[in-house]
């Protein structure tokens, strides 16, 4: 029956075996959320559990016999350089998630920051606020993150690539955030809560913000997918960690060789398939948050 | 288009609708009949759910699946309009038949103009008109409903709701159909914009002498304003006949009991009996009081008086429930805020228990949130999305210090839903969303009866509910002040809920209280012309009373803008408990 989860017992009210109940019916109706993140753990297993088992030199240049085919020796082969491509698919997806996590952490936090600034005080603090971000908007990232990227003296590694990236990555948080919490400070349970004797912190803590985590998560998870594109797109024209295995250099090294025309198949679908599965993986969690986020969007029954 | 011109009216014959939904076939129209004559206004009446509206949309092919029209015939002057394939009942629409849906005013495009809106609906049926006899058509148009010409350059935005709702009614007779359907054309409105816009309605029905449903499920609106009644229950008619007839011998008994939802001046339930004042609190000192409290509000250079100072007394010992009275932009919303501390005042000061609540003592303020509680109109609002609906009641519970431990908690939630004939079981574990509007509304009502408040701000807390329901909240309302001893400031519009539940009415226009006094002088003899014509824009279930007995509603417009705002309160007489004043400094 379409109301199964709230008929019955109220007994169990308030314990942790009814909250256990709410959770796992909730995940049944919601696959794409299930999914995707299965799909990033994988990801996450074969990043930080294969480094247990492969070495990191072994991803480097000149470590291996080079352009050989998936065999037994070499699980995925080796490119033309002699790097394994399975040392690769570790390392690489591990670097270019830890861009994508930390660029698009800093960006969330900022843009939290400044969007809740915005909607919360109004007034100036919203007008400026809001102008430096449209202004900035307007500008297609990728044009200034080549412009930065090709000014950093010296070799860059994958932890000022994080940096680079957030520099614009707290764009679109900042206006979604200010717009939720706009909306939301006039609602009325804010009313109720304040009739419930909710004091004025514990309406910001726990009226808005759980109203708000959604938001986060959902635009976190955006934001990690656009800091990962912008990485792997700047990485792709050459202007990425040389010295390191990320996935966009890895790209950029198989456009550079020819890979496509010289047959060695192995060398560009091994970082393709991780980056595929990446992006759909963060498509799937988004699109799940997204549900969560809008619970009049839910479909009933279980 | 017109096949010889035979006028016979709309007959229908076994309509059946039903749904197909996960829990199996809903029958929302179960074997219907009826007939509406040429130039018949027919009203059909009912509870949501009754299938009143479903029967309308089948007449406008606009049944959408799951649902699906299973049998029936409906003829409209010799044409069988359930036979019709989708691109033919789309040229019978707004020619035909014409349908003004439910809050149709918020489906005007906010970002074009009422002229260019009204020519859309023509044009889309084949109409195209252009030039000036685009211009004369619409101002044709806007004339008949009552709007100056300049309207059609305006922007919905522009309008207020009685304007919108009537430039509502200009496109739905834009090509003269022949049969109008009002699914509840006003139930957002007050009073009295609701009587204009039934007025209007009426008289455009008479211009084009077309055929008229109105669905509803006001009784008073019906006894004003139809010629049959069509009374539907679970998809079927229950009753079907002359509004006197109905009105004067109802044969079914869910008639009466729709009848006697409505308050009546006739029907004043006898005042129950207060038990004993709460003692636990010195009495003598007044539970709420305001000393010449006013509120401006700023906005650039203009300056908005949304209460003139105002000043009352409410004891400690007597419960008594207030009813302010007035329109919106009247400013008894304002007043209720700045009883509940939402706003500041920007004069004078709001005493609880002897303490301004502004600046309160050391503990007085948990103990103002504690009891002073409110009820809203728009019960969905007032519920976190985020929640399940036991968070409103287990959050004051907690700060408050109320309940210990989770047992008791759960005790007063259960106590809460039975206190408002709820189910806690199919209750407490739902969010929102998944509760009907009347749910929603009761337990936030059961919520209040739960903290035992001794002082309750109910903001329009029944204009959003179904009439049945309607008497059970007010009802509730009693019984707070009856058995909890509890005084409430009811604000509506509605001077009919106030008579049923008021011990004394304010009448608040343009910020000030023109008229006040106890509930049989000011609503049964009201003297101020702003009184007078908000009692005679009530629509009394009773159809040999009709509206407008003290004149036009223009004449009584009229009589209410020369009324000079500056001349006293009206005080009719005085009720112990409540003293209405000029300042209580010294």
């Amino acid at each position: 029956m379409a109301n199964a989860d709230y008929q019955g017992a109220i007994e169990d009210w308030g314990t942790s075996a009814r909250r256990w109940r709410t959770v796992s019916a909730y995940l049944k109706r919601n696959p794409s959320l299930v999914v995707g993140a299965i799909l990033l753990l994988i990801l996450a297993a074969v990043a930080i559990g294969g480094q247990a088992f492969i070495d990191y030199r072994d991803a480097a240049p000149l470590s291996n016999r080079p352009s050989r085919p998936p065999g037994a020796d070499y699980p995925l082969g080796t490119d033309k350089f002699g790097r394994d491509l399975l040392a690769i698919l570790v390392y690489g997806t591990f670097l270019t998630g830890k861009v994508g996590l930390v660029a698009g952490f800093l960006g969330v936090v900022i843009g939290a920051v400044l969007g809740f600034l915005a909607g919360f005080f109004r007034g100036i603090t919203d007008t400026l606020i809001s102008l430096f971000t449209d202004v900035l908007l307007t500008i297609p990232p990728l044009l200034v993150l080549v412009v930065i990227a090709t000014n950093i003296p010296g070799k860059l590694d994958t932890d000022q690539m994080a940096i680079i990236i957030s520099l614009l990555a707290w764009r679109q948080p900042t206006r979604q955030i200010r717009a939720q919490v706009l909306i939301m400070r006039e609602a009325g349970y804010v009313k109720t809560a304040h009739l419930g004797g909710t004091s004025r912190l514990g309406i910001v803590f726990k009226e808005l913000m759980p109203n708000l985590i959604p938001y986060l998560m959902a635009s976190f998870v955006l934001a990690v997918a656009t800091a990962m594109l912008a990485s792997v797109g700047l990485e792709a024209l050459g202007l990425g960690p040389q010295n390191e295995p990320t996935l966009g250099m890895t790209i950029y090294w198989v456009m550079l060789e020819g890979a496509f025309t010289t047959g060695l198949w192995w060398w560009w679908s091994t970082p393709l398939i991780a980056l595929i599965t990446l992006f759909v993986g963060l498509y799937l969690v988004s699109a799940g948050l997204d549900e969560l986020a809008n619970p009049r969007t839910r479909r009933r029954g279980a | 288009m017109k096949d010889g011109g035979v006028m016979k009216g709309l007959s229908v014959t076994d309509l059946r609708v039903e749904f197909y939904t996960d829990d199996g076939i809903v029958k929302a129209v179960d074997g219907v009949d009826f007939t509406v004559r040429p130039g018949v206004r027919t009203g059909f009446v009912g509870e949501s759910g009754s299938g009143k509206t479903t029967t309308a949309l089948a007449l406008m092919g606009m049944i959408e699946p799951p649902g699906r029209v299973v049998s029936g015939q409906a003829d409209l002057d010799g044409l069988d309009i359930l036979s019709l394939t989708e691109e033919e009942f789309r040229q019978q629409r707004l020619a035909t038949v014409s349908y003004i849906p439910q809050g149709a005013m918020n489906s005007l495009n906010p970002v074009a103009r009422i002229e260019t809106q009204i020519l859309d609906g023509m044009a889309d049926h084949g109409h195209h008109l252009r030039g000036s006899e685009a211009a004369d058509r619409v101002a044709e148009l806007l004339a008949q409903v009552d709007l100056p010409p300049n309207v059609g350059r305006m922007y919905p935005h522009e309008l207020s709701g009685g304007m919108k709702q009537r430039a509502c009614i200009a496109i739905s007779i834009a090509l003269g159909p022949r049969l109008l359907i009002a699914d509840e054309p006003t139930s957002a409105l007050d009073v009295i914009t609701q009587r204009r816009v039934m007025e209007t309605l009426g008289k455009v029905q008479e211009t084009i002498g077309s055929s008229l449903i109105l669905i509803g499920h006001d009784m008073g609106l019906m006894a004003q304003f139809v010629d049959e009644m069509m009374v539907m229950r679970d998809g079927k008619v229950v009753e079907h006949g002359d509004v006197a007839d109905i009105f004067g011998s109802p044969e079914h008994a869910y008639t009466r009991q729709l009848i006697d939802a409505v308050p009546s001046l006739q029907r004043k339930p006898a005042a129950a009996p207060i038990s004993s004042p709460r003692q636990d609190r010195p009495t003598d000192t007044p539970l709420l009081e305001l000393d010449n409290v006013g509120k401006t509000y700023r906005k650039g250079r203009s300056r908005i008086e949304a209460l003139k100072p105002l000043s009352f007394r409410l004891d400690g010992n007597k419960p008594r429930v207030i009813a302010v009275v007035g329109q919106s932009g009247s400013g008894k919303t304002t007043l209720g805020s700045l009883v509940l501390g939402f706003e500041t005042v920007t004069q004078g000061t709001v005493r609880f228990d002897g303490e301004n609540i502004l600046r309160p003592g050391k503990d007085a303020t948990s103990r103002f949130r504690r009891e002073v509680q409110a009820i809203f109109q728009d019960p969905y609002a007032s519920y976190n999305p985020f929640y399940k609906v036991d968070h409103v009641l287990s959050v004051p519970l907690r700060n408050f210090g109320v309940a210990r431990g989770r047992e008791e908690a759960l005790g007063h939630m259960v106590e809460a839903c039975h206190s408002v004939g709820l189910e806690p079981a199919q209750t407490i574990h739902r969010y929102a969303h998944q509760m009907s509007g009347g749910q929603r509304q009761r337990l936030m009502v059961g919520r209040a009866i739960m903290l035992k408040p001794r002082l309750l701000v109910a903001d329009e807390p029944v204009s959003m509910v179904d009439a049945s329901l309607r008497s059970i909240i007010l009802g509730n309302l009693a019984t707070m002040k009856a058995e909890l001893g509890a005084s409430v400031i009811y604000i509506t519009h509605d001077l009919a809920t106030a008579y049923e539940v008021a011990d004394y009415v304010l009448v608040l226009h343009k910020g000030r209280v023109v008229e006040a006094g106890v509930p049989e002088t000011v609503i049964g003899d009201p003297r101020h012309p702003y009184t007078k014509l908000l009692v005679d824009s009530i629509p009394w279930p009773d159809p040999n009373r009709h509206w407008g007995a003290g004149g036009t509603l223009d004449e009584e417009f009229a009589a209410v803008a020369q009324a000079d705002l500056s001349e006293p309160t009206i005080i009719r007489d005085e009720v112990a408990g409540f003293q209405l004043g000029q300042g209580w400094t010294g």
